[in-house]
């Protein structure tokens, strides 16, 4: 558009958008759930046109000396090349780092998963909870999507019950006895703008 | 609304949790060492009940993304890969150039156009996490593959001074991986409206007992037998690349080499049906 800002007052004026929303109303979402087999919990949401997939893997690892109940989540967020023209390969920008900073700060400060419930054995052994979040079509509203994406894939992660071997003093993995995490809160993001 | 992947129907073809996985047999004949597990049965069936020269199931989508200029989803079996292209757009620095750097500015050929080809796959796409999902020795070389590949079929002599971007990505890995890659790119320059001459189809091939196989899975490729991968353009039957990298005795290779072309073949029949198929559909929606 020559004049974005007037084409958009023309809108406002009537209480609606360029596509035909309410002020406060959200694009169609939609969420898949769990069709990555390789990924321990996943799941696909679509706001819009904008595609964020999220992918969770566990794996083991020492606790942290300081706390060595609790076990560790790692979000991370990756804007690639595919999903819009204004990204570049390379290093992850300033926006990928923003999102994970901001992922980061969602899990911890909304109290979603517990990290003692990822403790398996205490100062020896614990979970840690590899979330890779890849946007696929960029189209705004990307940390929205990502909140969802995250606590959707979280919902679906499914670990295996694991017991310490007291004689070797390893890790026994029983695949065939998954449970579910405990999810204590689901958190809900909204972004607004302010125009004008 | 949303793209549904859904799962294809065959047992036994998502890898195992570190069960099949780094398995690998340094004998020739390249069937599993492990008590219980044949490549190839007696009556001829592989490890997911497919025959030799089967291919798994193969379903695809054209235009998935709205940002793009092109895309494709393709599901072989488990192996999920989604291809986007951007382009042809002015040719711009292929990296993401820090500013101070003026000499590393588009290189541009007066000629053609230049075909820039990614490959990643996904942290969560193995059975083991991937630590580094671009950047790592076997992306690039997949990348440069692909662009090996697509300058062979893309008539870039249409778009001189120009850049075509062909992002891959990977979300599940079960065997055939370039292959699934190959297929998904040509879907997506054909959304693109890029043009091409012909389909590149592509197949992975296998040597176990004697017997060529067509299309193999993550178990089969894990097993530590013969691969070939091959990008057929079926019309002319030229191959726009064929690569392997393990010992085949070279009376095998004409009985590999028949398998996995006739594999692409059949892969263009699918791809071809699905072509037609959005193309019906997107006639449709402009109401012709």
């Amino acid at each position: 558009t020559v004049e974005p800002l007037e084409y958009y007052r023309r809108f406002l004026k009537e209480n609606c958008r360029p596509d035909g929303r309410e002020l406060g109303e959200f694009r169609t979402t939609t969420i898949n759930i769990g069709s990555i087999s390789t990924a321990d919990g996943s799941a696909l949401v679509k706001l819009g046109n904008t595609t964020v997939i999220c992918g969770i893997k566990a794996e083991f690892a020492t606790p942290p000396t300081d706390t060595p109940d609790k076990g560790y989540v790692v979000p991370n967020v990756d804007l690639p090349p595919l999903c819009s023209s204004r990204f570049r390969s390379g290093p992850p920008g300033e926006e990928a780092q923003v999102a994970s900073q901001f992922i980061a700060d969602v899990i911890e400060n909304s109290q979603m998963i517990q990290k003692e419930d990822l403790c398996i054995s205490p100062g020896k052994l614990a979970w840690v909870l590899y979330c890779d979040l890849i946007c696929l079509d960029y189209d705004g509203n990307i940390l929205d999507a990502c909140t969802f994406a995250l606590l959707a894939a979280l919902k679906n992660v499914q670990l295996p019950e694991v017991s310490i071997n007291e004689e070797t003093a390893l890790a026994e993995v029983n695949l065939k006895k998954k449970s579910y995490l405990n999810i204590r809160t689901h958190p809900v993001a909204t972004s607004f703008a302010v125009f004008d | 609304t949303g793209r549904p992947p859904a799962r294809a129907g065959r047992p036994g073809g998502s890898p195992g949790a570190g069960g099949a996985s780094g398995r690998k047999s340094r004998r020739g004949r390249g069937a599993a060492g492990m008590a219980g597990l044949e490549l190839l049965s007696d009556q001829g069936y592989r490890v997911d009940g497919r025959r030799a020269g089967e291919l798994r199931k193969i379903q695809a989508r054209m235009g998935v993304f709205a940002q793009a200029d092109g895309s494709a989803y393709i599901e072989q079996g488990n192996t999920k890969a989604l291809a986007v292209v951007y382009g042809p757009h002015e040719a711009i620095g292929l990296r993401a150039a820090p500013p101070q750097i003026r000499g590393s500015r588009a290189r541009a050929l007066p000629d053609r156009a230049l075909v820039n080809c990614q490959y990643s796959s996904a942290t969560f796409s193995t059975g083991e996490r991937k630590r580094r999902p671009h950047g790592d020795r076997k992306s690039c070389e997949m990348g440069l593959q692909l662009r090996q590949t697509f300058e062979a079929a893309v008539l870039t002599q249409l778009h001189p001074r120009s850049q075509i971007d062909i992002y891959v990505q990977v979300l599940q890995a079960d065997g055939g991986t370039y292959a699934a890659c190959v297929n998904a790119a040509t879907l997506a320059v054909l959304d693109a409206g890029i043009p091409m001459r012909d389909f590149v189809c592509a197949c992975s091939a296998g040597f176990v007992d004697g017997t060529a196989l067509a299309d193999l899975s993550h178990v089969e490729e894990a097993a530590g037998g013969p691969q070939l991968a091959l990008a057929l353009l079926p019309a002319s039957g030229q191959i726009a690349l064929l690569e392997m990298d393990a010992r085949l005795h070279e009376d095998h290779l004409e009985q590999v080499l028949e398998a996995a072309a006739r594999a692409a073949r059949d892969v263009h029949t699918v791809l071809d049906r699905v072509v037609r198929q959005h193309v019906r559909e997107a006639s449709v929606l402009l109401g012709d």
